[in-house]
């Protein structure tokens, strides 16, 4: 034999399907948003976006290299943070914010506790979350106009909507992205779009976004409308905000969500119901942030007991039912 | 090194580094976390412990042969518990503004890990001297640390430091980070400086062994 | 009757490539200079040498006997003589094997005392057939080895009530049980009966894939001449032909977690190999000397099926298939999900050893293991309703026991998650290896 055989143990035949390609196809699905940011809120958009990806990759870049790990921001997932990390900010906040948020998500949300995989929360997330906590008014201020660019001195209208039930937006408006709002969340069908592309790529599983999205629904339906039951617009409850960004993007990071369809089913119910929490009842107008975040810190306790049913467990229970039946 | 005069020096060195109440044995997290928003809460609070934890190892050393072992931690309470008293009679009649601020922290001392540590680790077993060194030593480290963590979150968090009455820079240079001020903030900066003091410490020691091998 | 069963828990669906050698018939491969003979081919205990260097032997001949129970007897695939007795590299087991080796002398000529034990299977009670199981060395040639006549004869407390004879072959590329259903059904058909007479059992279900039409149409064709048969078409998803899995599909039974076996929800299974070599000693008296082994893949220059002689070396079919198309990358006993890569070409087929497939230099890449993003793809595809990703971990920390919780011994082993894994992650050797673990401890456990 001239040249040597590989050898390895089974299977032989892999999956065409690796972590970078799915990595990438989230980018892709990011993209329509991204774009749609970009022509409702301007160019100020565009250049916080590029700054937050730089940013998200150089860190990644600079880390490793310090800490002389292997380099690895051609999976993409760096890329992904830094696209979800400014999507998330409003479209007027200084350029250096998210440059800072994207380095945090990296470095501290990420790469510390031991790079991709490891990480325990959204990256994306905790670092919108310590923007929140150190800048709060341009998190909360920074709006501008849909189409004219224009300062806006007024909250957005989830805001009004928590307090009044009524969004005052048409369903074309909303759909399109009409309204002041964080920069990719606006558009909803664009986050559709890049939605749907993920769940027939099998890329992310069909049960966070419909268990998040259905419950925030339903409870918006049953709680939205101050004083009165089961009058609440269900749809402006899930369209305003970021509900959409959210259920699609973040709660279905793979790292930090579920590893079973049962589970996830709950992750995104659980999540739904702290957003309607937060929203109704919290302090802050918005809850996506922290509902997700939450659920990041649920989901190994999820993924401990939401166990998929094994084979011949029914054997099992019958053997307890007949050792310990009189016990009980 | 128990019962050992020669090695006063060491037992004032050790608490900086080797035994660095804060980065290293990781005690008395509650104050370091609560009251580092600014160097100078960090500096009051640690006089007051650098004073509670001399006073407390000293009477605990000198009493060490007399207090039965079953019932040490409650006498190391009470024999902590009188420094602190004191303490916090003399903050409120020399630094009310101060006193204010820390508030709850300064009676907290009495059941401070720094403060039992010692005692049950160190003053118990050593002679009276060592025991006060030892406690200078812990003390003016974990003075050092607070001061530090807290100068770091004053600055990112307000833009400046403020000293008495000198404030550096005399505008903020960047837009405050009010997180900083926050515990978030606080576990961030001590995360991080906890690591790179680690980082510094495996360096050394890592070079230290390569030098002794080849020499 | 025929069922059309599409249901299946977890399995994946992967390139099946059987179209490289499907339509290749089934070709007798020759006399190789020499045959290495295990004395290990089955599970159990290894069989006994009869013979020693220098011996003559001839076909059929009984040149090892068991040894114990769970054991079967071995014979001489072809005439000629022992060239040595001697440790041989056993890739099945990953270890050296006590192996016989013989040299043939070009005749093939038959010991005297091969007959017919009967023309049909009224002329033959259920005993004989299961003594005659074991005197023939017949053991499940899906892949497991198991003796036959251990399995055709379950404990009296365990009715069974349905025999499945698996002719699903889920693995991709390999297409020997096709081609012996297609061209030899009546055979297959006749000793699955045989099987079932032996067993006790009334109703029996052949159970085959829906990528192979023609081996349907021909079972078809040959199980209605009997009644009690029933023919189940199954879509076809890898591990489809897993035993617990064509339980669970055709009948709706589970069997219990090990050591749970078949006969414990009253079921039997076969391979369609088995069947036919049980026919074949009834029919003929020839022992199980020869199987076939389809030599596949891209790497391979004429795809074949071969019905190869016991101990045939691996090099001297990739020669009779025409040799290698290209560099070969990489050469694998068995399929691709759960066969394994050979070093050297010197090793020999054995009973269980369905194929062999070769695959080009560009097929056989290794990817860089990267860590687990937890996206619970391994857990979806899961046919046993494991969690892969966690067993995997706490093996790799050297976490048995926490692995054994997580039902690390439930694993099959059919590499559906480290088929699936985007992080590429060896799951299924991490899981083999916790198995081992587990195994020795309790072993250990159970001695003190």
């Amino acid at each position: 034999m001239k040249d040597k055989l590989l050898v390895t143990p089974p299977p032989h035949v892999k999956s065409p399907k690796a972590v970078q390609g799915i990595m990438l196809d989230v980018v892709i699905a990011l993209l329509p948003a991204a774009i749609a940011g970009a022509v409702l809120f301007g160019f100020r958009s565009l250049l916080i976006i590029l700054a937050s990806v730089a940013s998200a990759v150089a860190s990644e870049a600079i880390y490793q290299k310090a800490v002389k790990k292997q380099v690895t921001v051609n999976d993409f997932s760096a890329v992904i943070t830094g696209l979800l990390m400014a999507l998330t900010l409003p479209p007027d906040v200084p350029v250096w914010m998210p440059v800072i948020g994207s380095a945090f998500a990296i470095v501290i949300a990420k790469q510390v506790f031991g790079g991709l995989g490891y990480n325990f929360v959204n990256p994306a997330l905790a670092a919108r979350a310590f923007l929140l906590a150190a800048w709060p008014l341009h998190m909360t201020r920074d709006w501008l106009n849909p189409m004219t660019y224009e300062a806006l001195s007024t909250a957005t209208p989830l805001v009004g909507f928590n307090v009044t039930g009524q969004s005052g937006l048409t369903l074309t408006q909303m759909l399109l992205g009409q309204r002041p709002g964080s920069i990719g969340e606006t558009c909803i069908l664009a986050l559709l779009l890049g939605g749907v592309y993920l769940i027939a790529r099998d890329v992310i599983d069909y049960r966070i976004p419909v268990g998040y999205l259905g419950t925030l629904a339903v409870g918006t339906w049953i709680f939205g409308k101050p004083g009165a039951l089961f009058q609440g617009d269900p749809l402006s409850g899930i369209l305003l905000g970021g509900a959409f960004i959210g259920a699609f993007f973040m709660a279905t990071d793979y790292v930090t969500s579920p590893v079973t369809p049962r589970g996830r089913l709950f992750m995104g119910i659980g999540a739904g119901l702290i957003t309607l929490m937060i929203r109704l009842w919290g302090g802050y107008p918005e809850g996506v942030t922290y509902a997700i975040l939450f659920m990041n810190l649920v989901t190994p306790l999820i993924d401990r007991y939401v166990v998929p049913r094994y084979y011949g467990s029914g054997h099992d229970a019958v053997a307890r039912k007949a050792a310990g039946g009189e016990t009980r | 090194m128990n019962e050992n005069k020669t090695f006063l020096g060491y037992d004032f060195v050790k608490g900086f580094i080797k035994e660095n109440p804060t980065f290293a044995l990781a005690v008395g997290m509650c104050p370091t976390l609560a009251v580092t928003t600014s160097l100078v809460n960090g500096f009051w609070m640690g006089v007051a412990v650098i004073f509670v934890l001399t006073f407390s190892n000293v009477f605990v050393s000198l009493l060490r042969k007399f207090i039965p072992d079953e019932i040490r931690i409650p006498v190391f309470i009470i024999l902590i518990a009188t420094p602190v008293v004191i303490v916090e009679l003399v903050m409120k009649a020399y630094l009310p503004a101060m006193y204010d601020i820390l508030g709850i922290f300064v009676p907290l001392i009495v059941v401070n890990c720094i403060i039992i540590h010692r005692a049950e680790a160190f003053a118990y077993r050593n002679r009276v001297l060592n025991s006060a060194m030892d406690a200078l030593g812990s003390g003016m480290a974990f003075t050092l640390n607070l001061m530090v963590i807290g100068a770091i979150r004053e600055f990112l968090g307000t833009g400046q430091i403020a000293f008495g009455s000198a404030v550096f820079p005399k505008a903020p240079l960047f837009e405050p980070a009010a997180v900083m001020l926050t515990p978030p903030g606080g576990f961030i900066t001590l995360g991080v400086l906890m690591a790179l003091l680690n980082i510094a410490v495996a360096r050394v020691s890592k070079r230290k062994t390569t030098q002794s091998q080849s020499g | 009757m025929i069922t059309i069963i599409k249901k299946m828990i977890g399995g994946v669906s992967v390139p099946d490539k059987k179209e490289l050698s499907e339509s290749s018939p089934i070709e007798f491969a020759g006399l190789p200079g020499e045959l290495i003979l295990f004395l290990s081919q089955h599970i159990g205990a290894p069989s006994v040498p009869l013979v020693k260097p220098k011996d003559t032997v001839k076909r059929g001949q009984v040149i090892a006997e068991p040894c114990g129970f769970v054991s079967v007897p071995l014979h001489a695939p072809t005439s000629g003589v022992i060239k040595a007795i001697e440790p041989r590299y056993h890739p099945g087991q990953a270890r050296m094997c006590e192996a016989i080796i013989l040299e043939p002398d070009g005749k093939h000529e038959p010991a005297e005392e091969l007959s017919p034990a009967a023309s049909d299977l009224d002329g033959i009670s259920p005993d004989e057939i299961r003594e005659l199981a074991r005197q023939a060395g017949i053991v499940g040639l899906g892949g497991a080895a198991f003796p036959t006549s251990v399995k055709l004869a379950p404990p009296e407390d365990k009715p069974i009530d349905t025999y499945l004879l698996n002719g699903s072959e889920c693995e991709p590329y390999l297409t020997a049980d096709h081609r012996l259903m297609l061209e030899q059904a009546d055979k297959v058909m006749f000793g699955f009966k045989g099987l079932m007479k032996a067993a006790g059992v009334r109703r029996g279900i052949v159970c085959i894939e829906d990528n192979k039409p023609d081996a349907i149409e021909a079972m078809k064709q040959a199980l209605s001449a009997y009644d009690g048969l029933e023919l189940a078409v199954l879509s076809t998803r890898y591990p489809r032909g897993g035993e617990k899995q064509l339980i669970q599909a055709v009948l709706g039974r589970e069997v219990p977690p090990p050591p749970g076996l078949p006969y414990d929800v009253g079921v039997l299974v076969s391979n369609v190999g088995t069947a036919y070599a049980l026919a074949d000693a009834v029919l003929t008296g020839v022992p199980l000397v020869e199987r076939v082994v389809t030599v596949t893949g891209e790497g391979v220059a004429k795809p074949s099926n071969f019905r190869t002689l016991i101990g045939t070396p691996v090099s001297y079919l990739i020669e009779k298939a025409g040799g290698f198309k290209g560099t070969p990358g990489k050469v694998i006993l068995g399929g691709p999900m759960m066969g394994c890569s050979l070093r050297s070409l010197d090793v020999p087929v054995f009973k269980g050893a369905s194929g062999i497939l070769v695959l080009t230099k560009e097929q056989a890449v290794e990817e860089p293991i990267l860590p687990c993003v937890k996206c619970g793809k391994c857990v979806d595809v899961c046919p046993m309703g494991l969690q892969p990703l966690w067993i995997s971990a706490y093996a790799e920390r050297e976490l048995m026991e926490e692995a054994e919780t997580f039902r690390a011994m439930d694993c099959i082993e059919c590499g559906c998650c480290a088929y699936i894994c985007p992080a590429k992650r060896p799951l299924v050797q991490w899981i083999k290896m916790a198995k081992a673990d587990i195994s020795s401890r309790r072993s250990a456990q159970k001695k003190s």
